[in-house]
């Protein structure tokens, strides 16, 4: 397997200001691998959630370094961020968060739409076979609300799956489904790992799902006890 | 083509045809508020300019007359040697003097041969009283050559009843303003009788008949020839007391009544001094419309202001995941922007519409409007430029209306919303 940090960490710290101060990160060292499966796992509390979203970018402020595919964030402005968001990370979260006004295909395009990498037919064939692989592809042109809770979290991995990025992060993201589509949900990301070698990093209070991925990095009072 | 291919277009788009009847009242309220702006807007500046119009036609473009002066220098201050003495002179009286121009004869053969003049009338008035039988009606009686004076007025144009030519062709011709004529009941042909406040009485022939528009003109207002005006005051026949002049470009009015002032050493009133008060109504009035206008287009900016925060707060999700996929604070502002701006161009676009036609209406409707001027029909502007600039107006409104919550939208905290609860 290659060993290529896809994203890492360097001495990262976070401190929450309001209401009062206190260090929700400590001293986060953490690398990621191409091709790893990684679940978080910790307490509620123990900054698990944290950390994902500052490696999402999402959340900028923290003191440290993270390298994104051997770039560093740390100073990058929120439309440079954003744009590296757009291109090498997937998130699948809790609830599927699809745009209920579109249909199927047009909520797997979005990212593609805006990466604007490739014609707008070329996007929806790859839209297409995205659902294709997760077994949606008759679904495609329903209203994103007229499906299931499963097949929603589904058409959600295909949306994280686009831009063909570097890393899926999920949050949860078997957390609103019942055991068997949670259980589905795990398979899909242990196939995409495989045949892919797509990256996951996912948090998860699902102890099942966690001892079924390669590594897992406990956290506790925002500190790593085991990687 | 990156138009159809843009997420932004097609999000706003879709947003909008979700929320379609609050999208449509958002509109209306759009709509509603360029109407008015422009039914309202048009009926007062159309108006403004039919007046003004009016107002030029019916008034000389400079007007060369003998001004009495109240304060009269003594001729002692003229004296050198006085100059720097205390000169009192108890009871003095202005000489009794008449406001004749001198040397009319003079000044009319050099305005003749000036390039910016394109008619000159010399007139001379008199208060009088028009009687015809039992009736009596106090009215000022204008002498004039009446072809040059239908070069300044329309003379001809106005002429309701009879012909203005007879006033020169009858030695005892009158043409009578309509309400004035209607005041004492004279017809055309009729015989009246009017009398000078220096007991000259005179009796004049109808030959026509007269309407300016202006209602305190028509009403007063009678044209005769400048010898029977002559013989009201009892003067002689070089005794003229007024010079109207019309230009060739009316915006020179002001440059040259000073120049003429200074030459002829008479008062020279161009006509935008001479309806300096009209002027100032207007632009009272036109403040007061405008006042209304704006705060109209601004309910409707609230309108929409509304829809959108609406629109916003439902959909804080799409906007987080729209922001975590990686959509820039940018693109989220264009997207609510666009949202706006859609319903401001088409509302207004309908405004417009809908505006034109409440002009093309009420304007096609009988109104016989007797006030200041009278009036047929209401006069609207529908300039192309006013319409326009209603338009333009109303997206700057809009685009307002609609910066505020796209702003507020891209501030969504995504974490927040989208972090596992």
């Amino acid at each position: 397997m290659n060993t290529t940090p896809v994203i890492q960490t360097i001495k990262l710290n976070k401190f929450y200001h309001d209401p009062v101060e206190f260090q929700a990160l400590k001293n986060i060292n953490i690398s990621i691998n191409q091709g790893e499966f990684v679940s978080i796992v910790g307490a509620s509390g123990s900054g698990k959630s944290t950390l994902l979203y500052v490696l999402s970018t999402l959340d900028s402020d923290y003191e440290g370094e993270i390298l994104l595919d051997n770039e560093a964030l740390h100073n990058k402005t929120t439309e440079e961020l954003a744009a590296l968001r757009n291109e090498k990370i997937g998130f699948v979260f809790q609830f599927h968060y699809l745009l209920p006004e579109f249909t199927v295909i047009e909520n797997v395009a979005m990212p593609a739409l805006k990466l604007n990498k490739y014609s707008k037919t070329e996007i929806f064939e790859h839209a297409y076979q995205k659902l294709n692989l997760l077994g949606l592809s008759d679904q495609a042109n329903k209203k994103a609300n007229k499906l299931s809770g499963g097949q929603q979290q589904r058409v959600a991995i295909a949306r994280a799956l686009i831009n063909n990025p570097k890393i899926i992060m999920g949050d949860e993201p078997t957390g609103n489904l019942d055991s068997k589509n949670s259980n589905l949900v795990y398979d899909i990301f242990r196939e995409l790992n495989k045949d892919f070698q797509q990256t996951f990093l996912v948090v998860t209070h699902d102890m099942h799902f966690a001892e079924k991925s390669d590594r897992i990095i406990t956290l506790h009072d925002g500190e790593i006890i085991k990687v | 083509m990156a138009f159809e291919k843009s997420p932004i277009i097609l999000i706003a788009i879709r947003h909008l045809l979700s929320k379609k009847r609050q999208t449509i009242v958002a509109m209306l309220g759009v709509t509603f508020g360029i109407a008015i702006f422009i039914f309202q807007g048009g009926l007062m500046t159309g108006f403004q300019s039919t007046f003004i119009d009016q107002t030029i036609n019916t008034s000389a473009n400079i007007r060369i007359y003998n001004e009495a002066k109240m304060d009269r220098p003594s001729v002692l201050s003229k004296v050198d040697s006085l100059k720097h003495k205390w000169i009192v002179i108890r009871n003095q009286k202005p000489k009794d003097d008449l406001p004749k121009i001198k040397n009319i004869y003079g000044i009319l053969s050099i305005l003749e041969k000036d390039k910016n003049i394109e008619g000159i009338s010399p007139f001379l008035g008199s208060q009088v009283i028009f009687k015809l039988g039992m009736a009596q009606y106090s009215g000022r009686a204008v002498g004039v050559d009446i072809m040059k004076e239908n070069v300044l007025f329309n003379v001809e144009k106005n002429n309701l009843q009879g012909s203005i030519i007879k006033l020169q062709t009858i030695p005892n011709g009158i043409i009578l303003g309509e309400g004035l004529a209607d005041q004492i009941g004279a017809k055309l042909n009729d015989n009246i009788i009017i009398i000078s406040p220096a007991g000259v009485t005179l009796e004049m022939k109808v030959v026509g008949i007269n309407r300016t528009g202006i209602t305190e003109l028509d009403k007063s207002r009678a044209y005769i020839n400048i010898r029977n005006a002559q013989k009201l005051l009892q003067v002689d026949n070089a005794y003229i007391t007024d010079i109207n002049i019309k230009l060739k470009d009316i915006d020179k009015a002001e440059v040259l009544a000073r120049y003429y002032e200074k030459k002829f050493g008479y008062r020279a009133m161009d006509w935008k001094e001479a309806n300096t008060n009209i002027f100032g109504i207007f632009n009272i009035q036109n403040m007061i419309t405008y006042l209304i206008i704006v705060s109209i287009l601004i309910v409707s900016g609230f309108g929409i202001f509304n829809i959108l925060m609406m629109i916003i707060y439902e959909k804080m999700p799409d906007i987080a995941i729209l922001k975590a996929v990686g959509y820039r604070d940018k693109d989220i502002i264009q997207i609510f922007l666009l949202e706006s701006m859609i319903i401001g161009i088409f509302g207004g676009l309908l405004g417009l519409l809908m505006g034109f036609a409440m002009q093309k209406i009420v304007g096609s409707i009988r109104m016989n409007v007797k006030g200041f001027v009278s009036l047929e029909y209401l006069k609207f502007n529908s300039s192309p430029y006013f319409f326009m600039f209603a338009y333009f107006f109303a997206l700057l409104v809009t685009a307002v209306a609609g910066y505020i919550p796209a702003k507020k939208a891209a501030k969504t905290d995504a974490i927040d919303i989208l972090r596992s609860k």
